[in-house]
Parts: C-alpha cells; structure tokens; sequence
C-alpha cells in the first residue's frame, strides 16, 4: 500500500517549480533571515527613545526616520519582523491542527461524530469573523496570547470544511479501501493514508490564511487588542504614527510596506503551493 | 457687587436697542467635533461632548463668567444670601420664556432643581443635596434653605446640570422631552440625528438682548482627526475643535484658518492605586513621582503646549497656589527612595484607554522612565468603558487620565479626587485616604472668610503634593480652530463654548 499512496502524489523530481512558488519563497525567506538577524541588522534598540530626536524624517543616520518618541523606525520594523512572522505561523498552525484534526474525524467516522463537528462548525461560522474573534479577546483581555487563543478557536472551520469534504471523497477511493480490507485500523488508515492526500488544499489554504493572520494581527494590534505598546510590531507601529501622518508620513509607510511585502510573499507561495500540488486530472 | 450693578445697566442700556440688533443676526457655524452625543437630559449627563452642546441650550439661575473667575447673572437677575449663608434668595428676570414660548417661572426652578437633586440616575446629585427645601413665593423668587453653611453653594448653581427645565414638557412625555430637550438658553435643538449631527437654531425668546447673533449652529460627529482638519482646511466646516498638539502649529500657519488655545481647567495626570503594596508606601509614590521626567513628556506629547502641573487645582482656578512646590526628576533620589521602602523588583501594571493617542504617549514614556529605575511596567490597553470598570474595581496601579472642571470653587474637584472617606468615589478611586486632608475638605466647605478658606486650599494642595496623591502631569490648553471670518469663537476654562456672542463675518 505504500506503492499505492506514492502513486497519487506527483513524482517530485519531474516537476518544474513554478516561478511564483520561488518568489513567495525568496520573499518569505528574506523575512524570516531578518527576523532571525534582528539584533545584528538593527542599527538601533527597537525601543530605545531619545526625545532629542523626535519625528525626524528618514536621514542617514535613520534610514526610515524617527517615530515621536524618537525611535529608529527602521530598527523598530526589523524586530518587528519577529513578532508578525511570529503571528503569521502560530496564527495559522493551531487552527490548521484543530480543524484538520475534527475534518479527518467528521468525514472519516462519518455518523454521531460528524453531526456534532458539523453543528459545532456551522455554530462558529453564523458569527462574523471578526466579531467573533474581538469577542474572544475582550473576555480574555487585550494580547497576542488571547489572539492565538481565538483565532485557534474560530479559525479551525476552513481547515475542518475542506479536509472534510477531501475525506468524504478520497474514503471510497480503492488504496483507501485495500487498506481497510487488509485490516488495518481506523485511526492508521486515517493517519497513514487519508491525511497525506486529503490535506493538501488544507496546505495550500493554510498560506492564504497567513496573509489573513498578518493583517488581522495587525488591525487588532491597531485597535489595542493585540500586541500591546510598545512592542515593535508593525500594525502598533501604524496606529502609533497615525496621528503624524500629515506630517510623518514616514512612521505609518514603511511598516505599511513591510506588511504588504510580507502578505505578498505568503499569497505567492500560497498560489505556487496550489499550482505545484494542484488537484491533477 | 459694584460690578454686577454696572453690568445690569449696560444690559437695560442694551435691551433698547435689542429691535435693530436683531437683523445682525446671520449665518450657519459648522463645528466639526471628535465626539457624538449621548444623553441631553442634563441631570444624566457627564461627558464633555453633550455639556458642550447643552450649555448652547440650557439657561442656568447664575452662570460662569467668560475666564471663569466668578459667576454672573443669567436667568436670576439678581439674589441675596442670609447672614448665617443658610438662605439664598433668587430673583427671576421679568417675562422669561423657554425656546418654545412657554413661560418660565420659579415654579420650573423648584421642580429643575429637585429634580437634579434627587431625580433617578442624576450624575451629580450629591452636589445638591445640602439643599433642604425650595420656596416659591411668588413666580419670579425661589428661596434655597440649606441644611449647613456651604461657600460653594453659588457656584455650584452655575453646574451645567442646574439648567432650568420647562416642567410642564418634562413631566407631560418624558421620552419625547428627552429625545428633543428644551430650554431657555441662546439657541434651540432642532434635530439630532446620532452619529452624525446636531443642529441648533436661534432662540427667539432667549433673555439677552441681541443675541444670538447666529441663525444656525451644526455640530457634525468627525472622530478622525486628520479628516475634521482637512474639512476645515476644504471650508466644509467653519470651526473645528481639538486639534491634535502636532498640527497646532502648521494649522496656525495656514491662510484663513485661526488656531485658538484658550485657558482650560483641563489637568492630566496619572492615578495611583494606593490599595496595592507597595503603593501605599509614601516613599514609593515619591520614588515615581521623581523618576518621571515631566518635562519632557509635555515636550513629546504636547509639542510644548502643556505647563508641568504642581497642584491637583488647574493653574488659573480658584484657590490656586502657583507656588505649590513640584517634583522635579530626580533619578537618583528615586532610586534611593526605592531601596530605603524596600522595593526591588517593583513592577506596575499601566492601565491605558484605548484609542487616545495621548494616554498611550505618556505611558510608553513613562514606560521607559521607569524602567531606567529598574521598574517593571506593563501596559494593558482596554476600551474605554472596560478601562473605567477596571479603575472601579481597583485592578490597576497606574492609570493615565484627566479632569476638566465643572464648577469654579475647588471643592467638587478636591471632593471627588482627595476625600479618602466617600466610599463611592474613593478619592477618584486611587483609594487615597488621609484623615488630615479630609477634615480641611469639610472644614473648607463651610469657611465664611475668603482668607481663611484660601489658607486650607493651599494646605490642602501641599499635603496632597507631598503625599503623592496621584501623579500630577500638566495643565493644557483647550485647542479649536475656526475660519478666520468667525469672530469670538471661544471656550472659557470650564468649557463652555459662548456661542450667543460668535458671529460669522464674511
């Protein structure tokens, strides 16, 4: 049976890379290297005030400028990295675990399981997203723990809907079968031989619902329910030089920048993902 | 009194020429404001936004005078007070009429007043509880008894919840009287559409003569302050108030445009919770009073506007001593301090009202000096209404906040913020409670001599400063904007538009 899985993933080694795959990779790399070289990249701390140099606008010693509390914004963006790349993976690895988990069950065992995971779903989607989430936070108080907390708690229905359906449609398929025949146990043949084939769009999702996270970590970091000043973390960077944006333009533009680039590089691996382990005829 | 007398003349001087003064009358005033109404019953109003528009509609018995240094007459013309200062005896202005043309009579008064005195839900009710019983014995005089001596007694009278309300409107259909109040002030609501605007004409049958001298005043609900700016520089507006501290300067700048800072009561500040070790160890308090640079935390977040506070009474209020000393930063001394009370380690939880980009200035500052002295501070923004419960409750040690004053005398603000015994106030909920202080707190309420009362506010500010009571941080001017054809457009310190005077000349 292990012939029979490999045989319905695409043999590797003949396929071409698509060109996006590569840039969304390339981008997402160049963050995370940042990331990782925060602390020797940054010419200043990201929290490091000097009032004597307040709203400076970007010069060659702050390339990006100064904020109002005379911070290095370019520094602050740096380490900013950390905190958003941060939000963008664990943001997305928790609901992708729950929801993968429930929708493997749901499809699998079929039954009592599959109503209650379906009821619990359709419960959780009559909410509006965002509200839902806010609502979650505000019980739990304002921060990146209680954003983790909600989205893991609201985000799991995708994840659920899709490797469901996957399942329903793969469990009668014939390696599926051989490997019920041969008597293997549920939980094997869900673990060992539906998981790998059904989750590939759950993959491809996962990516898109990065760019989602980010811009969400952001706005909810903008509204003060998320990372909590004076963080460097780019959606508290925005509000913060909101206020100056006729005149300091420059505290709201680059961090605005760094989150357009980072959602860019997620969408290109996101669309590079979905044409390399597309669904084949 | 000399003063008022002369007053009254140039009023009945004016009253004769009211006939052509009238045709002055012109023109639309369109205010753009950062904040919507929520109530316009005055007695269930506390939030500056609906004072500022009521006070354009309501007419009080006195009324504040322009720099707020004293009341003057308003629909009292004129009043004596008994030698033992228990009895205060009003007289009405001949012929009075609310906005609808109604006659307003003492009757209304009596039932006004009582009605903020014990009416459900009224915000300051407490201040007029000295109140024992309300006489009318004729339509134009209303006689207070007093239950004790209270100096501040006039003052209090000029609180915007004073506001003579028709009775007949308020008792006849409640709910319509609230959603579309009237009055017996300068001008009329016309319409009240949440969220968006309110509209206000001129009051035909307002008491004083020739004015208003505006038709129409709108006040359209803009929150973002970029966008109110730019309408006004658009000339979509005509006025604007609160200008962020960081466009002062460049608006000022701008053809046409006129930036007003005018003389506020406004004082920021920074509570203490006193309730939670090692707060309530004076040393501490004095330990953050000195790590704080003040200085430059008005130069960060005021651009310079705002003046180092060294009293909990607003520089320019009654009673204030400009020579109270002020704590000056001192690193040093505070570290000392720290390490004599034994407090290593300290670390403070900064509550923070989301979406005031000031408060969230200051903490981030504060954040910072602090942490220099090895204080740990964490910020927690919470929503505004959730910030409040939390101060409430107690589950803060620092918290970033203001007071604007209502009423002259200081004793409604050196009440609420330093008597430690009112257990529904718990001195501005810092839980500040020093038996010394509370005792020249109701000493100073009934104190005849302007002297001797002046000498307890000037203790009463001392101690308060040595105690650390709160961290005092500055005084800061109210900041409005206006086209340059409007003319007067103004606030006096207590906040209070006088928009019977403004008048658009193109």
């Amino acid at each position: 049976m292990t012939e029979a899985t490999a045989a319905d993933r695409p043999a590797a080694a003949h396929v071409e890379l698509p060109p996006m795959l590569l840039a969304g990779t390339a981008l997402l790399g160049l963050w995370i290297v940042v990331a990782i070289g925060a602390d020797w990249l940054a010419p200043y701390g990201p929290l490091e005030q000097d009032l004597s140099r307040t709203l400076q606008g970007p010069s060659a010693a702050h390339w990006l400028g100064t904020d109002n509390y005379g911070r290095d914004v370019l520094s602050r963006i740096l380490h900013g990295a950390r905190l958003d790349l941060q939000i963008a993976v664990l943001g997305v690895l928790f609901p992708f675990l729950i929801g993968n988990l429930i929708g493997l069950l749901a499809g699998y065992l079929g039954g009592w399981t599959d109503i209650v995971a379906m009821r619990l779903l359709e419960v959780t989607m009559a909410f509006p997203f965002l509200v839902l989430v806010i609502a979650i936070i505000a019980v739990l108080g304002p921060g990146l723990g209680s954003l983790y907390v909600a989205l893991a708690l609201v985000g799991w229905v995708s994840y659920a809907r899709l490797t469901r359906a996957q399942v329903l449609v793969l469990k009668s398929a014939d390696f599926v079968s051989a490997a019920r025949v041969m008597g293997l146990g549920a939980w094997r043949v869900m673990w060992r031989h539906l998981l790998p084939n059904a989750v590939t769009p759950a993959v491809v999702f996962a990516m898109t619902d990065a760019v989602l996270v980010v811009l969400l970590g952001s706005a909810l970091s903008y509204l003060g329910l998320g990372a909590q000043p004076p963080a460097a973390e780019w959606g508290v960077m925005i509000a913060e030089g909101q206020q100056f944006l006729a005149s300091a333009w420059w505290i709201c533009l680059f961090p605005g920048l760094a989150i357009v680039s980072l959602a860019m590089g997620f969408s290109l691996l996101a669309d590079g993902l979905a044409e390399r382990l597309g669904t084949r005829p | 009194m000399i003063g008022r007398t002369v007053r009254r003349v140039g009023l009945a001087l004016l009253t004769s020429a009211a006939t052509w003064t009238a045709a002055w009358a012109e023109g639309t005033l369109k205010i753009g404001r950062d904040q919507d109404s929520v109530y316009m019953d005055p007695i269930l109003v506390s939030q500056n936004a609906d004072v500022w528009v009521l006070n354009n509609i309501n007419a009080l018995l006195v009324r504040n005078t322009r720099d707020a240094t004293g009341v003057e007459p308003d629909l009292a013309q004129s009043w004596t007070i008994s030698e033992d200062g228990k009895t205060y005896t009003f007289t009405l202005r001949e012929n009075l009429l609310f906005s609808d043309g109604s006659p307003l009579k003492a009757s209304d008064v009596k039932f006004s007043i009582e009605r903020l005195r014990d009416g459900e839900g009224s915000v300051f009710g407490s201040m007029f509880t000295v109140i024992d019983a309300i006489e009318i014995p004729d339509d134009r005089t209303v006689v207070f008894q007093l239950k004790e001596r209270n100096e501040p007694f006039l003052t209090v009278l000029a609180l915007f919840a004073a506001a003579i309300l028709p009775e007949a409107a308020v008792t006849a259909d409640y709910d319509s009287f609230s959603a579309m109040p009237i009055g017996a002030g300068a001008f009329r609501l016309v319409e009240w559409r949440r969220g968006d605007r309110i509209v206000l004409e001129r009051n035909p049958h307002y008491w004083e003569p020739g004015l208003p001298k505006l038709d129409r005043v709108e006040w359209h609900y803009i929150p973002n302050d970029n966008t109110r700016i730019l309408q006004l520089q658009a000339g979509e507006l005509d006025a604007m108030i609160f200008v962020p501290f960081n466009r002062i300067a460049e608006l000022d700048a701008a053809e046409g445009i006129e930036v007003h800072l005018d003389p506020s009561s406004r004082m920021d500040h920074i509570l203490i919770n006193h309730a939670r070790p090692p707060l309530d160890d004076v040393r501490v308090r004095r330990a953050l009073a000195k790590g704080i640079d003040v200085d430059a935390i008005i130069q960060a977040v005021t651009f310079g506007y705002g003046t180092p506070a060294n009293s909990y009474i607003p520089a320019g209020g009654m009673f204030y001593n400009p020579d109270n000393p002020r704590w000056t930063h001192d690193p040093e001394g505070a570290k000392a301090l720290l390490s004599e009370a034994g407090a290593s380690d300290l670390s403070l939880k900064f509550l923070v009202q989301a979406g005031d980009a000031n408060y969230e200035q200051v903490a981030v500052l504060v954040q910072d000096q602090l942490g220099r002295l090895g204080i740990k501070v964490a910020i927690e923004k919470q929503e505004t209404g959730q910030a409040w419960d939390t101060i409430v409750e107690g589950d803060y040690d620092l918290n970033t906040n203001y007071w604007t004053n209502d009423v002259i005398d200081p004793d409604q603000k050196t009440g609420f913020v330093l008597y430690g015994d009112d257990p529904d106030v718990l001195s501005y909920y810092t839980r500040y409670n020093n038996p010394k202080v509370n005792e020249l707190i109701l000493q100073a309420r009934i104190e005849p001599d302007q002297d001797k009362r002046r000498a307890l506010y000037y203790e009463i500010q001392r101690i308060a400063q040595e105690d650390v009571n709160w961290l005092g941080l500055y005084y800061s001017p109210f900041r409005n904007a206006s086209r340059s054809y409007v003319k007067n457009f103004f606030q006096n310190p207590m906040g209070r538009f006088m928009l019977e005077t403004t008048s658009i000349e193109k």
